[in-house]
């Protein structure tokens, strides 16, 4: 079983759990096994079309897999997998 | 509602502080009790943002990665992400919303002629469409350690 951490807003959406340990040999595997067994985390990480929302970034241990397989990248029994969100921003133009 | 602590706070002003005029970004780690976000610690990030950073910030995902480590290393949640707007309202911009993650508490600092001027905390919506503000607490007397 490879490991998933669970980053805490998402917490109640996966039963509370801060990880939860699945079978797979892929990362596609362990997520696809992961929204199965927590349907409604489903919406947080995918869009409708069922490709991994843009501001999601998964790593297995210290490797994003967009630098790797994607979620092709296979994973081990002691690997970590992390969900890891894209933010930036900016005050812009000022207007106040 | 968010709560932050008093040394959170002194740390998310002195980060604002030393970063002026450019904006700063940070996490906030604590824990959430029956709906409300008490923040205990703030981790000070480096800005990656490649442009002019007076109106700008970008976050590495491997500083956050980092954050969360710290956070379960020590019995915390990450809940929330901080910046700064130098010499702007603490208002959530078009950027701020189109950058965001609806899963986190977003506070805003406003930074006047280097001073702290007013503080504000938005959760985007899913579709990072709007931004609902949310009621946030700070010590109103605690400074930074800057300059």
């Amino acid at each position: 079983m490879a490991r998933i951490l669970i980053p805490t807003p998402l917490r109640q959406y996966a039963g509370n759990k801060n990880v939860v340990d699945l079978n797979g040999s892929t990362v596609g595997e362990l997520l696809g096994a992961l929204t199965s067994e927590y349907d409604e985390l489903r919406r947080h990480l995918y869009t409708g079309e069922g490709k991994l929302r843009s501001f999601v970034n998964i790593y297995v241990n210290d490797e994003d897999i967009r630098h790797l397989e994607k979620e092709a990248t296979r994973v081990s029994e002691r690997d970590t997998v992390s969900i890891v969100p894209s933010i930036a921003g900016g005050r812009d133009e000022c207007t106040g | 509602m968010i709560r932050i602590d008093r040394e959170a706070w002194s740390a998310m002003l002195t980060h604002a502080g030393l970063a002026y005029p450019n904006e700063c970004c940070g996490a906030m780690l604590g824990h959430i009790d029956s709906g409300v976000k008490s923040v205990q610690r703030a981790v000070a990030f480096d800005n990656a943002y490649a442009g002019p950073q007076q109106t700008r910030y970008e976050i590495r995902p491997e500083d956050l990665l980092e954050a969360d480590r710290l956070a379960r290393r020590d019995g915390l949640d990450l809940i929330g992400i901080y910046h700064s707007h130098p010499d702007c309202a603490a208002y959530f911009s078009e950027t701020d919303l189109k950058n965001s993650c609806p899963w986190y508490s977003f506070v805003v600092m406003s930074i006047r002629g280097g001073k702290f001027d007013h503080a504000t905390s938005w959760l985007p919506n899913p579709e990072r469409t709007a931004a609902e503000e949310e009621q946030v607490r700070y010590p109103e007397e605690a400074s930074w350690q800057g300059s």
